[in-house]
């Protein structure tokens, strides 16, 4: 992927009110554990996503606590009870500071 | 696997010398189990802890609260080829009600750099536990998922894997 914080947020094309469906992420990452080193023998400080927030309609659903222990570009899975309409949205912070956010929007298909 | 024929006889030797080791220091390391066992609260069927981090994760997250090997499971490669990039996937059978659900998902990898590799908390609006994502491996050890419900009750699943490809640096 592309530029660090970069994310996509993937769910199903069609959606009932009610199913419980599944939510794909991903954010552009480096994940550095600060145990690494440049090859000029630099090392690498820790840089990594410490926090994800999972919002539906405004409401916290979901709130992950990482560490750099995660892989590079870090993916998740999770589901979620798609019982309105409404925006959900995920933001990841990093122990730098970085403020990434994503969201699209759950709406339910049409007969 | 097939371009370097000497990894598999490696690691064969070095798990038959691990275990002849483990032979002879059973005894210390029964009595050290114990003494770690005198304040951490363990199912039958939990893996050893192993150092004092897993044993101050333990206590500090579950104090003397009992852990049992049920409604989770944990899903990951037996042999992890890469380190850097091991999938895992965590599931249970809980309900996720307003009245119960599963509150928090621990996940511990026992000789990582940072045993408490993630926590993901939940609330009944996802539905379900279901998680995935991917996690780096510094060598073989035990994984731990701890599953905690709103009512305090603990449940777990534990996966043994090889590391071949150390991740951590």
């Amino acid at each position: 992927m592309a530029g660090i914080g970069e994310a996509r947020i993937r769910v199903p094309d069609r959606i009932a009110q009610g199913d419980i469906i599944t939510v794909n992420s991903i954010v552009s990452h480096p994940m550095d554990t600060g145990f690494f080193r440049t090859k000029d023998g630099d090392p690498i400080p820790a840089y990594f996503i410490s926090d994800v927030v999972i919002t539906y309609g405004g409401d916290e659903v979901a709130r992950f606590e990482w560490t750099s222990g995660i892989s590079r570009d870090p993916v998740v899975t999770f589901t979620l009870k798609a019982d309105r309409e409404a925006p959900l949205a995920i933001t990841w912070k990093d122990n730098k500071g970085g403020v990434y956010s994503q969201s699209v929007n759950i709406a339910f298909a049409r007969a | 696997m097939a371009g370097s024929p000497e990894l598999p006889r490696r690691s064969f030797l070095q798990t038959l010398a691990l275990a002849s080791a483990g032979l002879l220091g059973s005894a210390a390391i029964a009595r050290s189990g114990r003494l770690l066992g005198g304040t951490v609260p363990r199912g039958p069927e939990d893996p050893e802890i192993p150092n004092e981090e897993v044993a101050r994760i333990y206590r500090e997250r579950f104090g003397g609260r009992t852990i049992t090997r049920a409604h989770v499971q944990l899903d990951m490669p037996a042999v992890a080829e890469d380190g850097r990039i091991v999938p895992v996937i965590i599931e249970s059978d809980l309900p996720m009600t307003a009245d119960h659900y599963v509150k928090g998902i621990h996940l511990i990898v026992d000789h990582n750099p940072d045993a408490h590799l993630a926590g993901f908390y939940l609330t009944p609006a996802v539905g379900q536990v279901s998680i995935s994502t991917r996690i780096k491996m510094k060598r073989s050890t035990w994984v731990r998922a701890i599953l905690e419900t709103n009512t305090g009750e603990l449940w777990a699943d534990y996966a043994k894997v090889l590391v071949t490809l150390n991740g951590c640096g």
